[in-house]
């Protein structure tokens, strides 16, 4: 099996290389490129990871040894697995996507043929990046794939925004590098070598101090990546400036590698054992989903929207990921199983989702020419395929069943629960807190996709645009529809996807949560005591069994059982909610059918109260929409007025009344600036010293030597 | 808080013409007017604006409103002011009838605004410098720019099949922040028992910053389909174009024709005449304290408020035959007499009437929530009622107290004994203090006049031929309800202009509904109380 | 706050029991005239020549009414030495078409009624009328009739005013707006026949020229009864006066 897997990684590389060469040929030609070969790498990923998480054995490969420092090497288990099993889904669904976002969109004014050299190696790094077996591959692939990114974002530079979204971020990559450097370097201080299982063997020997460091500059140097609070404010800007065909690619490959490097180093690599820094983590995650849902509710702009709300899932994916930390450093191995489920359970349903709305805005942007939200709608009449894929991702994403994002967020949330197992008051009280903040989030998450998907698709066109310009959703269906399948199959069938998840969380939660999570209700009977008697008779009543037959694995229903004191059953099966969903809604068809067979519908106007007809400037705009939320958030917002003027003529006669707001982003009001302007005075103050007299410049000569005799003699 | 009204500025009309002919005596003459009111022809329509100005802020008149008149070969343009205390000025500009455009007086006098704006959608005349003309009584959705109907040479009886609506219409809308979007309310809401009026509040969500009436959707032509029109048919428009106020506005016609026929109305018609006005106050101001009442649904009170209405209905109706006041009034005097018996009957129902009402308003006083959302909802500061010049209970809530039967007396209020309630507030809670003040000294009015009935003739001889014109005016339940006439050959109405009081409070509506919230709508209109149908005639 | 409450409940009921039993509270109604024989050809000739919208006819010695046009200036009845009798009752809805049969709504609405009313131009008196039936002392909800602010759930429509051509297209909008079955009063006489507003440029001369009218209720402005019992004749609760049965049974 891992000869099949080597086998297969060697073919991506080769093809990857292959790409990378033939793309640089003329623009027609390259987009082929990029759709044949792009879509046989993707494939190759996913064989490749399915094979990892079939077969069940790691592979590793060794590459050649430097002096000194080790050898380079891969390694691939069941945690890079899953994540190159998402990073295949979403560029499978990309390489399809981005040809025709180049040849149709933009008529050949971007060259698709370096777009295709950046995309086939920014995949080949990716891959190395997860398969890294050693910090060295790791963290030189992780410095190759950041100006990779940093060339993909400034592809299209229409604005000098984008390339400032580009500096900015390539600074914050910078900064977090060099805090991951210097984790890495701090575990490896006391392993014997630089290969991963060498540190993971080494971390047991590190002090508590070193721990928390470790845990400190690995988490915030990664968050930079996963976009958490307060290392965040690059990520909006730079999701936004980013082409469209690449967008997607951010949200659903490298916020994940940023995951990825959360969970490898501070999850199974040095994993320490205070409750602290799980706590830290899930206070963190929770801020930063709260955060991200309140920003993107009030954006305005598809590209930033999508991006404020990619934050708010990784606050998620992290908050269930601490919950995890605290769960494992207390002992309480199964619900700190489940956590890790939830949390990497999210992580796919996240980038699946999120690619396939970035892809339906790049597409909308590129029919209607704008993404402002305030000049959209009425989308539905013109694009009606692809109103029906984005309702799939925004019901996924609000998480609505039948849909995957229901299942992780449920998942997370019921976690969070079984903090009543915990002994210490003060961390129910966080759990408690945080879930409440998790419960707002997705409150307002729901709140968020529905003006999107009403401001843009519902009621009357807005902007200047007509339907004539806009180009049919023929194109892009198929990438979009892969992910909209993947979003319904992972929203149905969690029952058989948290198995596979299992195998990744084992290792590092030291048990498995299959048994807990997933209980074998099909295979189970009142003989062979799989299960306890009563529960399973009761549970067989309500039909738990029901397809036993038909489908293979344990069972439909998701399982969060108490304990022998608590002894609360949290069940769900999104499954058989499915059948019964579709088996009431097909009934009340017919009763309503059958009810009304009499009556004559006539279809009028819209009640307008009379006027001749309803005008676009009549109709809600996102602002209006999502404006109470900012009226209520106030305190979080803090806008500044900063311009009131009220035009009159001859005094009496209004002509024009103009309010414009202007809102700092709270990391940036709370983090960045404070920041930047303590550099600034610093930077200040130094400048202070360089007058250009040369007595002093003598004497600072004269003042240092005496400070360094004086600190050789102490010593 | 009840004060005196305005105090008479001690001058007279003529010393006021004389200041006047001193300053200005290159660009106008003096004379003698319609009704003996005192007329200044403008010779130059350049010095216009300046000297509507001078009247306005300097000798301190009121502005009454702009009459346009086509002539057969030349335009005619009053423009009314009220010295309070004295008696009218009409500027006269008169210019030929090729010509279109004029100077534009409303940067100088802002209640101007939509006279003019009338005057360019009615005759086609071009007001220099106004800000924004057209699309006002004739919408552009129904109607071409360029109709004029009010010209002389327009039948409005013929059929006009032929439309060019602007398909391409669009509101104008005032307010540009990003996001801001206008909800569109009207002009059937309310299970249409709101008027017709069509509202645009501009928002961004949450709070409304501006709110646009568009009226005129009960735009029914009652001055071009006067001309024409016999005295006594005439009389039938007056009292139906706006009921709230009918007997306001027949008084304020048949005043007018009673001056341009120079005839003295008996005594006792006179006095009639005051009881009649103020049965008629008293029961437009119960239903516009229901009105307040429902708007911030206090159901009770609602309901009580209502009961008090509906019963001065009925003792209108029993007291004259109509619950409406319909039919009454005559140039001359009145159609009908009242015995004491029914009089008496009468006070005692109007007495009623106040002491619940009293009642109401002790009640409704010591109702937080019901105060809550009165007070500093809609405010019109004392300075922007004088600069929009508001009239009735609007006005006299932002201190402007203002009351014709005070400052330029009619009928007979100068014999009886009664006080121009004012408060400076200005809010929504000072509007409802002074409609329940002014039903108070309604009711004592109707004591005094039922008390001072003598015997007597009703109505002077018939009135067959009347020529000339004459200005009548009116203190209606709104405020200054201002007719003007003029007959042309055979004693019949040549021109009919009617200036009711609420078209001049509309315009002063939008200084009240900038930035407050979206709830306080309903309370703000219905503090003001409107008509719409007054206003648009 | 409670003490309203408590004021409410003290107030009593105050409605009306009609259509129960009569209504013969004074001032409900100002009555209507009726047409009248007067002694000679000359009185009735003088009598129709006062009124001043041609709403008399003379007929030899008969002085006949035609209640859609009088818009009740009284002058028939207080103005000369001559005068036609007066009525004060208020049943007086009668349907619109002489010849078309007066079909109500089907049983189903007989207590479950939901009105729109669109002011057309009305003065505001037969508006006021109308929303009087709201108050306690008529009640109209007792009868399952309300006012619904969507013509979206309205059964009838009630016209004031005589369409003013500004008011014409939201009316046609909202009467196409209602579901069927659907009835239409007018209310008034210009809604009737334009009444003193006539036919111009700017009034459609009542709703009958731009809507299939079913009912009318005459009257300037018809009372909250009058209007309250053309709603019950919509419901088919009541019976409508037929055409010329006022003038014929007024004969004396």
């Amino acid at each position: 099996m891992t000869a099949a897997i080597g086998d297969t990684l060697l073919s991506f590389f080769v093809l990857c290389g292959l790409g990378l060469l033939l793309s640089q040929a003329g623009k027609r030609r390259a987009a082929v490129i990029i759709a044949c070969l792009g879509t046989l790498c993707s494939m190759l990923l996913i064989a490749a990871a399915a094979l990892r998480l079939i077969g069940g054995q790691d592979f590793d490969a060794s590459l050649w040894t430097l002096n000194g420092w080790g050898a380079l090497s891969l390694h691939l288990d069941a945690l890079s697995a899953v994540f190159l099993f998402t990073a295949g889904l979403v560029y499978l669904s990309c390489s399809l996507f981005a040809p025709d976002y180049f040849l149709n969109y933009f008529q050949g004014r971007y060259p698709a043929g370096r777009f295709g050299a950046l995309h086939f190696a920014l995949m080949g790094l990716v891959v190395l990046v997860l398969i890294a077996g050693d910090v060295l591959t790791f963290l030189l692939c992780w410095e190759c794939m950041t100006l990779l990114i940093y060339l993909l974002v400034n592809y299209e530079q229409h604005q000098q925004t984008d390339s400032n979204a580009g500096y900015i971020m390539l600074a914050m990559s910078e900064a977090g590098f060099l805090a991951v450097v210097i984790a890495f370097l701090i575990v490896a201080s006391h392993a014997d070598g630089f290969s991963f299982s060498a540190l993971r063997a080494a971390s047991v020997s590190l002090s508590n101090s070193g721990s928390g460091g470790v845990f400190v500059l690995g988490f915030l140097g990664f968050g930079v990546k996963a976009g958490l609070v307060p290392v965040n404010f690059w990520l909006p800007r730079c999701y936004t400036a980013s082409p469209s065909a690449f967008a997607p690619v951010l949200a659903g490959v490298t916020l994940n590698l940023g995951l990825y490097g959360i969970v490898r180093l501070n999850g199974d690599l040095a994993p320490g054992h205070s409750l602290g820094a799980g706590l830290a983590a899930l206070i963190v995650g929770s801020v930063t989903a709260l955060v991200g849902i309140l920003y993107a509710t009030t954006e305005n702009d598809l590209k930033t929207m999508l991006a404020h709300s990619s934050i708010e899932n990784a606050g998620i994916i992290v908050a269930g990921f601490g919950a995890f930390l605290v769960f494992r450093n207390s002992g309480d191995a199964v619900p700190a199983a489940i956590a890790l489920t939830a949390a990497l359970y999210h992580m796919v349903n996240h980038a699946v989702y999120k690619a396939l709305l970035y892809e339906g805005a790049g597409h909308i942007e590129a029919s209607t020419g704008t993404r402002d939200m305030d000049r959209l709608g009425g989308l539905i009449r013109v694009l009606p395929a692809l109103s029906v894929l984005f309702l799939v991702g925004c019901l996924a994403i609000s998480a609505v069943p039948p849909f995957n994002g229901f299942v992780s967020e449920w998942m997370t949330l019921q976690t969070f629960l079984r903090s009543a197992l915990l002994p210490s008051a003060v961390v129910k009280v966080v759990f408690a807190l945080c879930g409440a903040i998790l419960a707002l989030t997705a409150a307002l998450a729901v709140t968020c996709f529905v003006k999107t998907y009403a401001m843009t698709f519902l009621g009357i066109r807005r902007g200047a645009w007509t339907p004539n310009t806009i180009l049919p959703a023929r194109k892009p269906r198929f990438s979009l529809t892969i992910l909209a399948v993947s979003c319904f199959l992972l929203g149905i069938l969690p029952t058989h996807v948290i198995p596979v998840l299992d195998r990744a969380v084992q290792p590092l939660a030291g048990t498995s949560a299959t048994a807990a999570l997933v209980p074998p209700f099909f295979t189970a009977t009142s003989e062979n005591q799989q299960l306890p008697t009563g529960f399973l008779q009761d549970f067989h009543n309500l039909g738990a069994q029901t397809g036993a037959g038909l489908i293979p694995g344990r069972g439909l229903v998701i399982l969060l059982r108490g304990s022998e004191q608590n002894p609360v059953v949290f069940a769900m099966s999104p499954s058989y909610s499915l059948i019964a969903l579709a088996a009431l809604l097909l009934l009340a068809w017919f009763i309503v059918g059958h009810l009304t067979r009499q009556r004559v519908t006539s279809r009028r106007e819209v009640w307008a109260g009379g006027i001749p007809r309803l005008l676009p400037e009549m109709s809600y705009t996102a602002t209006g929409f999502s404006n109470p939320v900012r009226v209520v958030f106030q305190a979080i917002f803090r806008p500044n007025i900063v311009e009131d003027t009220r035009e009159t003529v001859s005094v009496h006669f209004r002509t024009a009344i103009l309010r414009r707001r202007d809102e700092t982003h709270l990391v940036d009001r709370l983090f960045l600036h404070p920041v930047g302007d303590a550099i600034s005075w610093v930077a200040r103050s130094l400048a202070a010293m360089h007058h250009g007299r040369l007595n002093a410049y003598v004497s600072y000569f004269v003042g240092f030597l005496v400070l360094i005799l004086f600190l050789y003699r102490l010593t | 808080m009840i004060t005196t009204p305005i105090s008479p500025t001690g001058r007279t009309v003529s010393s006021l013409g004389a200041d006047v002919a001193t300053r200005f005596g290159s660009v106008i003459t003096l004379s003698e007017g319609p009704g003996e009111d005192t007329l200044v022809v403008v010779k130059r329509a350049s010095a216009l604006p300046t000297l509507c100005k001078y009247l306005f802020w300097e000798a301190g008149c009121s502005f009454g409103g702009i009459v346009a008149e086509e002539q057969k070969d030349q335009w005619n343009l009053l423009y009314l002011f009220l010295l309070p205390g004295a008696g009218w000025i009409h500027l006269r500009l008169a210019f030929p009838v090729e010509t279109r455009t004029l100077p534009s007086i409303s940067a100088e006098v802002h209640a101007a605004d939509w006279y003019e704006r009338e005057a360019e959608d009615l005759f086609g005349l071009r007001f220099e410098g106004h800000p924004r003309l057209g699309d006002f009584i004739l919408h552009d959705q129904v109607w071409q720019e360029d109709l004029a109907p009010m010209r002389l040479a327009f039948d409005p009886r013929q059929p006009r099949l032929e439309r060019r609506p602007n398909q391409e219409w669009r509101p104008t809308l005032v307010v540009k922040d990003p996001g801001a979007f206008a909800m569109p309310v009207g002009p059937i809401y309310d299970g249409g028992l709101g008027e017709s009026i069509h509202f645009l509040l501009e928002t961004v969500g949450e709070d409304v910053i501006r709110a646009v009436p568009r009226l005129f959707y009960n735009y029914r032509a009652v001055e071009k389909l006067a001309e024409g029109k016999t005295v006594s048919s005439g009389i039938l428009l007056a009292e139906r174009f706006a009921a709230k106020s009918a007997f306001a506005h027949s008084l304020a016609y048949c005043q007018a024709v009673e001056r341009a026929a120079r005839i003295n109305v008996p005594a006792r018609a006179t006095r009639l005449r005051v009881i009649l006005c103020e049965l008629e106050r008293l029961r437009h101001h119960a239903g516009a304290i229901e009105g307040i009442c429902q708007s911030t649904a206090l159901s009770v009170s609602e309901a009580q408020a209502a009961i008090i209405e509906e019963e001065l209905l009925r003792a209108s109706c029993v007291f004259t035959g109509h619950r409406y006041l319909f039919g009454l009034n005559t140039p001359g005097g009145l159609r009908r007499d009242f015995d004491a018996e029914s009089c008496s009957a009468c006070l005692a129902a109007v007495n009623r009437a106040v002491e619940q009402l009293c009642r109401l308003e002790d009640r409704l006083r010591y109702t937080s929530s019901f105060l809550d959302r009165l007070e500093d909802v809609g405010v019109i500061t004392p300075e922007a009622a004088l600069d929009l010049d508001l009239v009735g209970p609007i006005g006299r809530a932002s201190g402007l107290a203002k009351d014709l039967r005070a400052i330029c007396p009619y009928a007979s209020y100068q014999r009886f004994r009664f006080e121009v309630p004012c408060e400076m507030e200005g809010d929504g809670y000072a509007r409802l203090r002074i409609l329940f003040a002014e039903t108070k000294q309604s009711a004592s009015l109707i004591r005094q006049a039922i008390e001072s009935l003598r015997p007597g003739e009703i109505c002077a001889e018939a009135i067959d031929s009347v020529t000339g014109s004459a200005l009548g005016w009116v203190e209606a339940p709104l405020g200054t309800a201002l007719h003007y006439v003029k007959f042309g050959e055979g004693g019949r109405i040549d021109r009919y202009r009617i200036l009711p009081p609420s078209f001049r409070n509309w315009l002063g509506l939008h200084v009240a509904v900038e930035d407050f919230a979206f709830q306080d709508f309903p309370i703000i209109l219905a503090t003001f109380g409107l008509s719409a149908t007054e206003c648009d005639r | 706050m409670a003490f309203w409450f408590w004021h409410g409940l003290r107030n009593g009921v105050q409605s009306t029991r009609y259509p129960h039993t009569s209504e013969s509270a004074a001032g409900v109604s100002p009555g209507h005239p009726l047409s009248t024989r007067f002694p000679s050809a000359t009185d009735a000739a003088r009598v129709a020549a006062a009124c001043p919208v041609e709403a008399i006819t003379a007929v030899d010695d008969l002085a006949q009414i035609e209640h859609k046009r009088c818009v009740y200036c009284q002058r028939c009845h207080f103005g000369g030495t001559e005068r036609v009798h007066w009525d004060s009752s208020f049943e007086w809805t009668r349907p619109h078409s002489i010849r078309a049969r007066y079909d109500p709504l089907p049983r189903d609405f007989s207590a479950s009624l939901h009105i729109i009313v669109v002011d057309a131009g009305d003065c505001g008196a037969c508006l006021n009328e109308v929303k009087q039936l709201n108050n306690p002392l008529y009640n109209m909800h007792r009868l399952g009739f309300f006012f619904t602010p969507t013509p979206r759930s309205a059964d009838v429509l009630i016209v004031v005013g005589p369409v003013s051509e500004n008011m014409r297209g939201p009316l046609l909008k909202t009467y196409e707006a209602m579901p069927n079955p659907k009835r239409v009063i007018a209310v008034g006489a210009c809604a009737i026949t334009g009444g003193v507003f006539e036919r111009t440029f700017m009034s459609a001369g009542g709703v009958g020229s731009v809507l299939p009218v079913d009912l009318d209720v005459p009257g300037d402005p018809p009372p909250p009864l009058a209007i309250l019992h053309g709603l019950l004749v919509v419901t088919g609760r009541k019976q409508p006066v037929p055409h010329g049965m006022l003038a014929a049974g007024a004969l004396k």
